[in-house]
This record gives structure tokens, sequence and C-alpha cells, in this order.
């Protein structure tokens, strides 16, 4: 019964995509796109948000049905209708987001999805199984931990010794660092392909991260468009041409010019905040910031290190544990009364998630800064939606919002729209502090750099602006001066000018020993 | 008669568990359905209707077949077809499991009390008793024990669910699904039909509480059989944190709490009567407010669950 | 997301009109298979609903309290809470109209019958604010919670009418001390339909042009669309929570309270004959909106109406209307998978508006 070596029992395949093409409805989303896979090779699927990678996998994987295309395994071809016939063939699939279940151990989560074996489970040889299978791999966990007590890099490694337990010879994963740290990412990857070295595996590796691709792929295909516009060994590639490939021609960032302004007053003073988490666990430990006026500062950091809970504190969606927020020099309440009185605005992330009604009117959405507000009622209560859809009218001319009517409803527009919508909304007021969460993710090239000369415009204005991103690039080119953010605090802070991205990134890793030095040098 | 006084606590006391036992059953059944329901990530609210319809079927078809173990399965399989009509309606885009649950609490007692207007008046056999007081010569004892094999398999079965929720694939795929919808679709296990599966069997288990009650205890069918023991389900099973074992002590304290009144009142302390029935849902509401919280979610509710998010 | 989404448009009303004549197929269905001729039984539940005079005042008088339990469903739906506790709201809107009735003994009517209204409301919205409280402050479910507030209030009741506030002149029954007389409401001249219907139907008007029209119902349309967005914009979450709540827990209170001062004199547990649940039924009938509410009230006290001679004509049991009210209810719910798939519809709608 037990296969305490199923890692080598099974073979890799040859894997061929062969002309994939799907389209939802007037939007060709992938276009004949062709992608060779050499058993126990690494290879790169390079492209910007929107570029056709997760069309691609979901292809591939059965999520989506092509509209042409073929799947061949060692020249066969294979019909894969859905995720489970791709996963019977030896196909997995690792997330951006986990797929681990949280309230079950790894074991239970290595155990699932087994689909030979018999009813019951028999705990002594399964971790018997487990455990011999652990000690040929390059790294362990911890079987009777629950998946919410791992650290997110443990999770991910747990993800792929799941795909790899079950017996999954081909793995393809979407964007896996997005979540780690650096080290992190490195050490995952560097196992993986220590993995394809030796023949155990091949891997797809979806990204949109240069260093990635260079430090561990071999071959590369670079998608734009949903078109496959350049394939060939990393090798024979420089930064340059994957760059060229991968943007086309607008590679130049429109951002609008910066004018050296000097830094004002305060504007934005965040002191020693604590807050929770959904886990009621300390997400912020006592962090304290301060924005000026005409100046952006920008937080880098991993996703998960409490930016998302500060920026909640920030819109009144979290409360305060212990600590104070400052506007203006003021005790900020978050209520809309000094919202308005000091302009205070927020561009979240996923706006239908954090800052929008999907089943109200693009209109409606328009106006919840200021649909009680001064003109916009009459007899003291009532709402002049006359009015309201006026003020929509001229909103959606200027910011170029795609919808057919202000009236329509907000979820039948594109997510690029959705944004302008709350662009919009946001900075069409008088903007004194403004707070951007990822501002830019899920959006094109054009609308990325709208939307970044839209900030250095409000900053330009005098406005302060805390700006929290993912992404260094967007970072290095906005900000001002760039504090880094690790396990609720504020770690590492530098100028721009002075900024260098393999000491965030050495910050961004949870590297912190310097910290009180620093803390002493900046005071 | 120096000991009267003691004679008179001490059958209080005896009268409460005897009737706590009595009581507890469908309690019992309706939660353990309702927990596996729920750890599938679905909540049925419509089990009120599930168990009278157990309790109207069960009544038809032991008086139609004259074995009472017959109409406990018939009750059953009632209550299944119920879960499955949830599980359907429940599977369709935008339709929320909660309003279904009422819509159904509502269905199933109409539908219950129109079917079983002819059962009012024809005697339908008596689910056996076991006297589990044998050994005992006080006849206040013997009566307080006489129960219900029902509740022993109850009993028994509560260990059994734990144990498939751990140590079987099913249960493993069970909780997957109702943990995380994400990682049951990258399993590709079929998140409506386990939901279905699991909706189902609760009802059948509803069923099966309902049928106690028209064949055991109280033992004949009226319309107003059932008093609340389905709606309170979904709040039992609150109380029990989603293990099944603890749903048998869940059922007993709520069975206790619910035989307090008539027992007093038994002894002749009939002031608050209603108070103390009203014991169970304070309990109930108090222990919610307790172990909820606005910065996490309930401890121990399965992630998927629509009062969880 | 509660279930209780709010949608406008003609496609609501099609599919809810749709949902209706489904229901009412597969109840005649089920009444063939019990032997008897369907399309009879559809002539005569017109009949008994709306057939003849006494008929649709019966259907009336029952539709009135529906409406205004249905609001107590539909007001906090608004703002994102799912409140199932308006029978318990009733009850309490019962209780405390006839403290206030018992307490004004010898006031003028004039005075004293708008007092007891008023205190009937105040009960029933203090007693739906206590669920959005624990809500907003404890993170309690409020579904839940307003669950268990049924049975504590109807438990109160059956403590209080036992003992501490019975009449022991009436002794077949348990029933509070009654109300005087002459604060009791009479009936709209010219309908034996007590005022209540005006009531309720007044209530779902200005219910409407509130949610609909105001900044208040502009903010509560926020809320129960996305609630970060609501924090997001420094709306007062919390107030407005619990504000509409209170709102609708009035809606129910008041119902309670007609109930008292125009049928029954006294509280008794003949308030608990299903206003709540059946409020629960209009309020998804309806699809949240308060002018619909006035219509769905009208189909589903017609149907209620109708169960006595349905009764008469064909011996079906009265539980006859219930099975056809669960059919509608379930197949409304059903009908949501269907919005947004009408595309004929969708198009309309969006240059209608």
């Amino acid at each position: 019964m037990s296969e305490p070596s199923q890692v080598e029992a099974a073979r890799v395949p040859l894997v061929e995509v062969v002309g994939m093409t799907k389209r939802f409805g007037a939007l060709l989303a992938l276009n004949g796109v062709s992608v060779r896979l050499e058993p126990g090779s690494f290879h790169a699927i390079l492209g910007e948000n929107g570029a056709g990678k997760s069309t691609l996998v979901k292809c591939i994987m059965g999520y989506y049905r092509p509209d042409a295309g073929r799947l061949l395994l060692d020249g066969v071809q294979h019909d894969i209708y859905n995720p489970r016939q791709a996963l019977a063939h030896g196909l997995g699939l690792v997330y951006q987001h986990f797929t681990l279940v949280p309230n079950m151990t790894a074991a239970e989560n290595l155990v699932l999805g087994q689909t030979h074996a018999s009813p019951t489970i028999d705990w002594a040889n399964e971790r018997a199984r487990i455990e011999s299978f652990q000690r040929n791999m390059p790294f362990h966990v911890d079987l009777d931990a629950r998946v919410t007590s791992l650290a997110a890099g443990e999770k991910q490694k747990l993800e792929i010794l799941k795909q790899l337990y079950l017996g999954h010879r081909v793995m393809i994963l979407d964007e896996p660092t997005s979540v780690l740290t650096p080290s992190e990412a490195d050490q995952v990857l560097g196992m993986l392909r220590d993995l394809t070295k030796a023949g155990r595996l091949s891997v797809v590796l979806i990204t949109h991260k240069f260093r990635e691709v260079r430090a561990f792929a071999e071959d590369v295909t670079v998608l734009r468009g949903g078109r496959l516009v350049g394939a060939g060994k990393v090798a024979e590639l420089n930064d340059a041409d994957l760059a060229g490939l991968m943007f086309g021609r607008e590679t130049v960032f429109a951002s609008a010019d910066r004018t050296a302004t000097k830094p004002g007053k305060a504007a934005l003073e965040v002191r020693s905040v604590t807050t929770l988490n959904d886990k009621a666990m300390t997400a912020c430990d006592a962090l304290s910031l301060t924005v000026r006026e005409g100046e952006i500062l920008g937080v880098a950091g991993v996703a998960g290190n409490g930016q998302r809970e500060l920026v909640e504190v920030l819109a009144g969606q979290r409360g305060i544990e212990a600590g104070e927020v400052r506007v203006a020099g003021v005790h900020y309440d978050r209520s809309r009364k000094q919202m308005r009185r000091y302009g205070v605005h927020l561009l979240t992330e996923e706006p239908l998630q954090n800052s929008c009604v999907r089943g109200m009117s693009v209109a409606e959405n328009l106006s919840f800064r200021n649909f009680d507000d001064g003109a916009n009622v009459q007899l003291g209560c009532f709402v002049r939606r006359s009015v309201l859809r006026r003020h929509a009218r001229t909103l959606i001319q200027r910011y170029d919002i795609r919808t057919p009517t202000p009236d329509a409803r907000l979820d039948t527009l594109s997510g690029g729209n959705v944004q302008r919508t709350v662009l919009a909304r946001e900075l069409s007021g008088t903007v004194s502090v403004l707070i951007a969460q990822n501002p830019c993710v899920g959006l094109d090239f054009s609308a990325t750099s709208e939307i970044h000369s839209q900030i250095i415009t409000a900053r330009n204005r005098g406005a302060a602006i805390l700006l929290f991103s993912e992404d260094l690039d967007e970072l290095l080119e906005l900000a001002d001066r760039i504090v880094v953010m690790s396990e609720g605090h504020i770690v590492y802070e530098t100028p721009r000018a002075a900024a260098d991205v393999e000491t965030i990134g050495l910050y961004m890793a949870g590297h912190r020993s310097e910290r009180e030095d620093l803390w002493a040098s900046n005071a | 008669m120096s000991v009267g006084g003691d004679i008179g606590v001490w059958s209080v006391l005896l009268a409460i568990v005897g009737s706590a036992l009595r009581v507890s059953t469908p309690y019992l059944f309706v939660s353990l359905g309702e927990t596996l329901t729920e750890k599938s990530g679905r909540i049925n609210l419509g089990l009120e209707g599930t168990l009278m319809m157990g309790a109207m079927s069960g009544y038809a078809v032991a008086l139609g077949t004259g074995s009472p173990w017959l109409g406990v399965l018939g009750a059953g399989v009632t209550g299944a077809a119920f879960g499955l009509l949830h599980a359907g309606l429940c599977s369709l885009p935008r339709v929320n499991d909660i309003a279904v649950g009422i819509a159904l609490f509502i269905f199933g007692t109409g539908f219950a009390v129109y079917l079983g207007k002819p059962l009012v008046h024809p005697v339908a056999p008596r689910l056996p008793d076991i006297d589990l007081g044998f050994w005992s010569s006080l006849p206040s004892l013997r009566a307080a024990l006489q129960v219900n094999a029902l509740l022993i398999i109850g009993i028994l079965l509560a260990p059994a669910m734990l144990w498939i929720l751990h140590n079987t694939r099913w249960g493993l795929k069970l909780r997957t699904v109702g943990d995380s919808a994400d990682a049951a679709r990258a399993l590709g296990y079929s998140i409506n039909g386990v939901r279905a599966t699991a909706t189902a069997i609760g009802g059948f288990f509803a069923g099966v509480g309902g049928a106690f009650l028209s064949l055991y205890y109280p033992g004949a069918w009226t319309e107003n059989l059932s008093s609340g023991q389905g709606l309170m389900a979904v709040t039992l099973v609150i109380f029990a944190r989603w293990n099944p074992i603890n749903c048998v002590f869940a059922a007993l304290l709520f069975g206790g709490a619910s035989a307090l009144g008539p027992a007093l009142q038994a002894v002749g302390i009939t002031s608050n009567y209603y108070l103390y029935g009203a014991a169970p849902y304070v309990l109930t509401l108090v222990l919610l407010i307790r172990t909820s919280s606005t910065k996490h979610r309930l401890f121990g509710a399965p992630s998927e669950l629509s009062i969880n998010k | 997301m509660i279930g209780a989404a709010v949608w406008r448009g003609p496609e609501a009303a099609v599919l809810t009109v749709g949902a209706v004549l489904v229901a009412l197929l597969a109840f005649g269905i089920f009444v063939a298979f019990t032997g008897l001729d369907p399309f009879a039984v559809y002539k005569v539940l017109y009949l008994g609903a709306f057939g003849s005079r006494f008929s649709i005042e019966t259907t009336l008088t029952l539709a009135a309290p529906i409406m205004l339990t249905a609001l107590c469903v539909v007001i906090p739906a608004r703002a994102g809470l799912l409140i199932i506790g308006g029978e318990g709201a009733l009850v309490l809107g019962g209780l405390g109209s006839v403290l206030a009735g018992v307490a004004l003994n010898g006031a003028p009517a004039s005075l004293a019958t708008p007092l007891i209204l008023l205190a009937g409301a105040a009960a029933g919205a203090i007693w739906i604010a206590i669920p959005a409280a624990l809500r907003q402050f404890r993170g309690v479910n409020e579904t839940i919670s307003t669950l268990l507030f049924n049975y504590i209030a109807i438990a109160l009741l059956n403590h209080l009418v036992s003992g501490p506030i019975r009449d022991y002149g009436q002794p077949l029954k348990p029933t509070s001390w009654p109300i005087p007389s002459a604060f009791m409401i009479g009936t709209i001249p010219g309908l034996s339909v007590h005022w209540g219907l005006v009531y309720g139907v007044a209530a779902c008007l200005v219910a409407f042009v509130v949610l609909r029209q105001t900044t208040f119902g502009f903010a509560l349309s926020i809320l129960g669309g996305n609630l970060r967005a609501a924090q997001m914009a420094g709306l007062p979450v919390a107030a407005l929570a619990l504000t509409a709540a209170a709102l609708g827990g009035a809606a129910a209170g008041l119902a309670g309270a007609v109930e008292v001062v125009a049928v029954h004199g006294a509280a008794s547990i003949s308030l608990v004959v299903g206003y709540g649940y059946a409020g629960i039924l209009v309020a998804f009938v309806a699809r949240q909106n308060p002018l619909a509410v006035v219509l769905a009230a009208l189909l589903v006290g017609g149907i209620s109406a109708s169960g006595g001679l349905l009764q008469r004509r064909f011996g079906m049991p009265d539980a006859a209307s219930t099975v056809l009210e669960g059919c509608i209810f379930l197949a409304v719910l059903g009908s949501n998978s269907l919005y947004g798939r009408l595309r004929f519809l969708q198009s309309r709608s969006a240059e209608v508006k």
C-alpha cells in the first residue's frame, strides 16, 4: 500500500501547448499561444498584469474551456475540461493566493486530494509516508501545525510539498512570490530549481519579475496583450530585450514632472498606533510616521506586514488599540466631518471590496463624498439626484470613465473603469491628504501612468501623500521618501535619492538588527 | 417523615434528568445534522420545517406499516429530501442560504400540517423504551432512566461523526469545502455536491429527530408538536462550537433547561414557569455575546459560513 | 453581502411576478395530486381573497400588520442587517401599548391613543435596536440573535400575562389587563377594516421616500451595499445601523400596538400568529422595496384570507395557505438566480432610469 518513493516513481512528461486561444466576449484574452515544456525544465512566462498569463494557466488547468488550442502530454493530445482531470494528468498549480485549508493541520492538507486511496485514513501509516517523503525533499514543514499558524513562506512551501506529494510532476506557479520576502522567494524557487535539475519536475513560473526569471529560469516566454511576443533561452536575452518584449514600445513612463517643492508642515501623523488584524493579533505595533505637505511618503513591504491594517485604520475601517492619528495637527477621529474639513482622501486596492458599492450606479458611487453636501441637498434632507447626475457626467468625461450612462450599475463596468470612478471621486475634491494603497494593481500601462501622474500632480499642489505599494519600482518612481514596513514596524527609512533596492529588500525581508541604530541616527 | 423534603428535591432532580433525556433527543439530532451541514459551509435555518415533515411522515409510515422503525427511516428520507431542496436552491447563484432556510421553515411546517391532517386521530405504534434503570428499585429513578434507542444512537453518532470528520477522505473533503472554497476548487472538489450531501444528511438527522417527537415523546402527531427545536438547531451548533461531541452536552443542557419549568411545575412551583422556559434562549444569547467579537471570527466556525463573514 | 439585496427596475418586478406564477402553478399541480380541480381552487383562492367585499376587508385587515412587520425586515436590510425578529418586536409593541394604555387610564382618548401607539413603536424599536447594537459593538450575528429574541419575547409575554399583568377576569386564556375601551381605535369609515391599514400603507410610503430620497436613505444604501465603503466615506456606521434597526422595530412594534388597540384590547398569546414570519416572506417577495411591500402584503394577506373559504369549499386543511406562501417564498428566492440573465430587461432598465 505505501508508496514512499512516489516522487521518483512518476516520470516527468513533455508538455506542449499549441495555439491556445480564449475569448471573453469582445476581448481576445489569449491569441494562439504555444509553449513547449521539456521534461525537467524551468520555464518562465513573463508578462504584465493583463497580458494573458493567468488565462493561459486556467486554460491548461481546465478552469476555462479554450476556444481553440490543444494540450499534448508526451505527444498525446488531452482534452482537459476541469481541474480534476488536469490534476490526474500530473499537472499541479500553485496559486498566488494559498489554497491550503486554514483550520487544518499541515498533515491533513497533504493528505487532501489523494485520489487513489481508501475511504478511511490510516493516520499512522499516512504519517510514516509523509515523513519518508519529506526526508527526500529539500524543505520541511511541521506536520502538526495548523495552517493558520504558519508564516507566508512556510505556507508556500507546504503548498509546493502538497503538489509534489500528490505526485504532480509539472508544476505551474502563478506569481508565487508576491506574498514572500525576497529571501523566502529565493529559497523556495531555488529548491524548485534543484528539483528540476534533478529531473524530478518541470516548472512553469508565471511572473512579472525579471530578477526571478534571470535567477532561476532556463527558458522564457513573453506574453503581451494575449499574444506570444517572444521566447527563448534566458541566458541569450538581456533585461533590455525582455523589457522591450514585455512592454512593447510604450516603456517610457509618462509621469508628470515633479516640481522641486520643499515639504511643508506635518499633514498626517501616525503616532505610536497599535492595531490588530482579523485574527486579533498585533498587526501594527506602536507604529509612527509623518507625512508632510507636498511630500509623497512611500511605504514598502511584503504583503501581510501590517500595511493593509494601517490603511484600514486611516480609512476608518479598523479600530485603534493604542496611539493616535493626527491630521493638520489635530486629533483625527476619521469622521465624515473631519475627512471633509481636512480633505482626507483614499485610493484603496480592490475598490469593489473596499470603497464602492457594486449595486449602486456610477453616479451614486461618484457622490459618496458629497451627496449630503451643500448644493446636493434640498429642504435639509432630500438628495437632489439630478444635481448628482450632472456632477457625475462632468467627472465621467473628465476622467474618461467608460460607462453607457451615469445610471449603470458600477459592477457592469470593467476593473479599470471602476478604478477610474474611485479616482474621480477621490481626486476631484480638495485633496490635502491622500492615502493610496497599491493604486495601480490590475491596471494596464496607460491607466497606471495616468494614476501616477495624478498622484504627482496632487503632490505638486501641496497634498501630503502616503503611498503603500508592493511594487518597488512604483515607489522609486513616485516617492520622495521611502520607509520599509516589516512585522508591524517601520524598520528602515531613506530619501529617494539615496534609496538602494538591495538594502530595501533586506529590510523587507525582516532584517531588523540595525533598527535601533537607525532610529538613534534619525532622532 | 423527616426526609420528606429530601425526597421532594430528589424527585424534582430525577424528573428533570428524565425529562432532559427525553426532550434532548430531537435537539441532539438536529444539532448533529446542522453541525454536519455547517461544517460544509452552509447554514440551514429551515430544520424546523424538516423536523415537522419528519414527524409527520414518520408517523404516517409507522401507521401504514405498523413498524415505528420504518417510520423513523421514512422520516429520515423525507428530511434528506428537504435537505436536497435546500441545497439545490442554495447552489443557484445569488441565492442566500439563510433566506432559503426561513422559506423552508414556513413551507415545511405548512406542508407537514397540511398532509398530516388525517393523522391527528389515528394512533401509530410507538418506539419502544429501553429500561436503563432496571437495577434500581426506586420507581422515580426507573421512570427517569427509561430512554429511547434513538437517544443512544444519537449519543453514539456524535463520536462516530467526529471520527468521520477527521479520519476519512470524505470528512476531510467536507471540512475543506466548509473552510476554504478556494482550496476545494483547486483540488477539483464539487463544492455544491459536497454541500448537498452534507445538507441532505443533516436533513435526514432532523427528520429522525422529528420522528422521535411523533413516535416516542410526546408520541402523537399534532400541529404544535415542535416547540421550535428545529429553529434552535443553529444556536445549538454555535453553542457546541461545531463539535459533534459538544452537541451531546449542548442538547442535554438545552433539554434540561426546557425540562426545568415543567419539572418545577410538577412539584408545585409554578411561578416564573415561562421564564424558565426561556432559559435555553437566554443561555445561547449570553454565550453568543461572550464568544463573538468585532475583531475576529467566531472561534471554531467554518470559514465559509455566511453568518461568519 | 446579505441575501436581502435591494434590486430595482422592471427586471425585479418581472422576476417576482414570474416566481409567484410558478409557485401558483406548483401549488395547482400539488392540489391536482390530492384529487382537486386546480382551476376551481384558483377561483376560490381569488374569491376568498378579493372576490367579495367581505373577503377584501379580511384581506386588508390581515395585510395591515404584515406591511409593518415587513418593514422590520426591509429597513434594516438597507443597512445590511438581516433581521428576523419582527415577531418578537410585535409582541413587545403589544405589551408596551398595554402598559401605556393602562397607565394612561382617564386621559382623553385623543391624547392617549397616539401615545399608546407611540409606546408600542418605542418598545419595538428598542427591542430590535438591541440586537443591532450587539452586532455593531460585539459582532453578534443579528439573524441568530433576533431569532432568539423572538423566543425570549414570547416567553416574556407568557410570563407577564400569566402573572404580573394578568387579568384574572379572563379565566379561559391568560390575558393581560385590558386597555380602557375608550382608547380603542375604530374602523375606517365605510369599511370594516381598522385604521391599522392606513398606518401600514402610510408607513410603507414614508419608508419609500425616506430610503430613496433622503441623505439618510442614501447613506444607508452605502452602508448596506458595502460596510467598508461606508466607513471609508466617514459615515457614522453604528448610528445608521442602529437607527435603521430601530425604525424597523418601531414598525413591527406599531403592528403589535395596533393589534391591541384595534383588535384584541389586551395582550395575549393571540398576538403570536406568525405576522412576523409573514413579514419576512413579504419583504423578500417585495425585494426589500417598501412600495412593493404594500402589494406583496396584499397578496399574502389575500392568501391567508382565502384559507377559510378553501377549507369550507374543498375541505382543505387551513395550512393550505401556508403551503402556498412557502411555495411563493421558495420560488422568489430561486428566481434570484435569473437576475441579470434577462438581457432584454437589462438594457431597458439602464435606459429607463
